[in-house]
């Protein structure tokens, strides 16, 4: 009797110890496009809203017409485009270390990544049937489909490995096609500007959705040089130091004024000739 | 204290602060523990209540200055919110072009331009960043310069103060004495890259430089410079490091003095890039094999002849915001076929770009500060100026400069500098001010 107690009770404080980190919040879900849904770890499926917390193992799906965006506590984040299924397999962060590692999979549809700390030490992938995609530092949409998963590198470097073998991508605005985990990676070169376009609109608000979050209504953002506040976020203008000759001349001319005068000094006048009277 | 003194002392302890500035400039933290210790409240707050749109706002606002993908995220989740808004498809198109993702940039502008509350103003700068971009994405990209001007030096020679007596007693020859004049000068610099579109990055680089100057009175003082480069640039695959690539490149340099030809240098060198972030850091090693030709005014040219050896660092990127940084480090051995011709130099400088829009319309204002030294010693004596003395000379120089957008593509440039050299041997000593402006055409 007092051993099943006392096993009993090892067993709750197991559950109770668990439990806690089972539904530790990974991330939020910042925009909610209806219908959105999400299936937690043991839980039912339900639709998601504007501010609930995403938990470890947790599945998040969209119809035709839902789109979602998640944040990751560290700093990443997922928009996820219609019909789409993902599931976060794994996520660790420690922000005191800034160390852990996450697993998206994608099963369905498509996505972008936006990099956080943990990208940024090479700890974030994302799986499809086809490949595992590891991002290191970057930025990158993902969508599969039919034809199995397409990768376009937004920034950053992308490192895709499967069954056949591994490809790194590491321009932007450059993107390969995966057709199964056995099937070699295929360079696809610079995707058409079209086919950018179409992913960034399919991954946000279609017109007259506002992501469950009303009233937002203009935003009195400084540019750079526009309006009475100045914003941070302003493009480096390219720019050259342009007295690059100047500074070439300059040195030429420096060492022709150093070393040109020493044999073009007249000769000293010779000494005035003695002349030595009365002799 | 007399002048002479005077100013002796105020060039060692300028000649010794300017490192010093050097270091504290280039050591100023990407962004400062007030951003830092106001955006994580703010990203908590984001987390915990992200329909709070005003906090994220704030956010997004202040993220840009040390974390670009941070901001993308906010943007992107304001944008959720409103998809009509231009104002924050514009931010999203700059933080995408400051990230290089080029195509996204120009999804984002593109669809900023079709909305209804775009500004002229807007519309204006969003057009200018989607011409930029259009030029980044050709296979065949030109840049470069054209600039013209006038100049005025209090020291044209770069020359010591007239009557300098050499350590052989004679006095140093007043042709090329410190003396003021002006001068017209014509400049140019083309840039050419050739992307072959590939994964790797590869490209073929090429770049030309000129630039000649008229004195109005000290016609020995004529010169005029021309230099090519060119190499193919390798891009180096790799899941560790971010843009890395290396480039073998050839010289070829001429220049003219006192209106006759005087130098011709001939060479190679390796360079590579590597991109920390936005740090874009360029390390070189190269030799050029320099001929100068003797000339009646400049009879000892020839001993200047020989190999220049250079190795350096070049970095730029930015500092905060609008602020940005270029510097170069650089050792450089000659091996000049009279000895004490020949000299190790060591040198910095750095430039400090600061754009900013002071009238409001968008329109960008440039205001450069820039400061260098430069540490020169020579191998031997110089038997006909300083028999006993082997020359060094420390050099350093201030200056800023500004460009003022006029119409499109054309500016106006003002250019203020200050060097001075300190020598061991008077004849090596010299300070020259001098005021450059005319107009600069950029591509």
């Amino acid at each position: 009797m007092r051993s099943s107690r006392r096993f009993i009770v090892a067993l709750t404080s197991a559950l109770f110890a668990a439990a806690p980190a089972a539904a530790q919040q990974v991330g939020t879900a910042t925009a909610v496009n209806p219908l959105s849904e999400s299936t937690p770890p043991g839980g039912s499926t339900a639709p998601l809203v504007v501010g609930a917390h995403i938990v470890h193992k947790e599945r998040v799906h969209t119809t035709p017409a839902g789109t979602v965006q998640l944040l990751f506590t560290d700093k990443s984040s997922m928009s996820i485009a219609p019909n789409t299924d993902i599931v976060i397999d794994e996520y660790v962060y420690d922000p005191n270390a800034n160390k852990g590692h996450m697993l998206v999979s994608l099963t369905q549809g498509a996505l972008r990544f936006v990099g956080g700390q943990l990208s940024h030490q090479g700890e974030a992938t994302i799986t499809t049937s086809a490949a595992n995609i590891g991002i290191r530092g970057g930025t990158v949409t993902v969508i599969q489909g039919q034809n199995g998963t397409k990768v376009i590198n937004v920034a950053g470097i992308i490192k895709i490995v499967n069954g056949a073998g591994t490809f790194l991508l590491t321009r932007s605005d450059f993107g390969v096609l995966i057709q199964g985990w056995n099937t070699p990676i295929q360079d696809l070169g610079r995707i058409p500007p079209g086919d950018v376009a179409f992913y960034q609109a399919h991954t946000t608000s279609a017109p007259g959705q506002n992501g469950g979050v009303p009233g937002f209504t203009g935003a009195n953002i400084g540019h750079c040089g526009i309006g009475s506040v100045q914003g941070t976020n302003c493009p480096q203008v390219p720019w050259m130091p342009s007295e690059a000759g100047q500074l070439d001349a300059s040195q030429i001319l420096g060492n022709a004024t150093n070393f040109g005068p020493a044999q073009n000094n007249p000769p000293p006048p010779p000494p005035p000739p003695i002349i030595i009277r009365g002799r | 204290m007399k002048d002479g003194t005077w100013r002796a002392s105020w060039n060692r302890c300028a000649g010794a602060l300017a490192p010093a500035l050097l270091l504290i400039v280039s050591s100023l933290p990407a962004k400062s523990q007030t951003t830092s210790d106001l955006l994580n409240p703010l990203f908590q707050g984001i987390l915990a209540r992200p329909a709070d749109f005003n906090n994220a706002l704030q956010y997004a606002t202040l993220a840009p200055a040390g974390d670009i993908e941070s901001a993308i995220s906010t943007y992107e989740q304001l944008l959720f919110y409103n998809p009509n808004l231009a104002n924050v498809r514009f931010e999203l198109g700059v933080l995408y072009y400051r990230l290089g993702s080029y195509e996204m940039a120009r999804s984002y502008f593109a669809s900023a331009l079709t909305m209804k509350d775009m500004t002229p103003g807007l519309r204006q700068r969003t057009e200018d960043l989607i011409a930029a971009i259009d030029k980044k994405l050709q296979p065949d990209q030109f840049s470069g310069y054209v600039q013209s001007g006038f100049r005025y030096q209090t020291n044209a020679a770069l020359g010591p103060a007239a009557g300098t007596t050499l350590a052989s007693g004679r006095v140093f020859n007043n042709a090329f004495a410190a003396r003021p004049d002006w001068n017209w000068f014509g400049a140019f610099g083309l840039n050419y890259v050739h992307d072959f579109e590939d994964q790797a990055g590869n490209t073929f680089e090429a770049s030309a430089l000129g630039y000649d100057a008229q004195q109005f009175k000290l016609h020995q003082f004529d010169i005029g410079v021309m230099e090519l480069r060119a190499g193919p640039r390798f891009g180096i695959l790799s899941d560790t490091a971010i843009g890395l690539s290396i480039k073998p490149y050839f010289i070829a340099t001429g220049a003219t003095l006192a209106d006759a030809a005087y130098y011709g240098g001939l060479g190679g060198g390796l360079t590579a890039r590597i991109k920390l972030g936005d740090v874009s850091l360029d390390p070189y090693a190269e030799i050029v094999q320099q001929s100068f030709r003797n000339q009646t005014l400049y009879p000892l040219a020839s001993g200047m002849s020989g190999t220049l050896s250079t190795v350096g660092l070049q970095a730029s990127g930015p500092v905060y915001a609008s602020l940005g940084f270029q510097s170069r480090v650089t050792y450089a051995h000659t091996d000049a076929n009279f000895n004490p011709f020949g000299y190790n130099a060591y040198a910095g400088d750095i430039w400090l770009p600061w754009n900013f829009s002071p009238l409001g319309d968008g329109r960008t204002w440039t205001l450069t500060p820039t400061a260098g030294v430069s540490w020169w010693q020579y191998n031997a004596p110089d038997p006909t100026i300083a028999p006993n003395t082997t020359p060094n000379i420390l050099e350093w120089r201030v200056g800023l400069g500004l460009e003022v957008p006029i119409w499109k593509l054309l500016n106006l440039g003002f250019l203020a500098q200050y060097r001075a050299d300190v020598s061991n041997v008077p004849a090596f000593s010299m300070h020259d001010f001098s005021v450059t402006a005319g107009p600069t055409m950029r591509f």
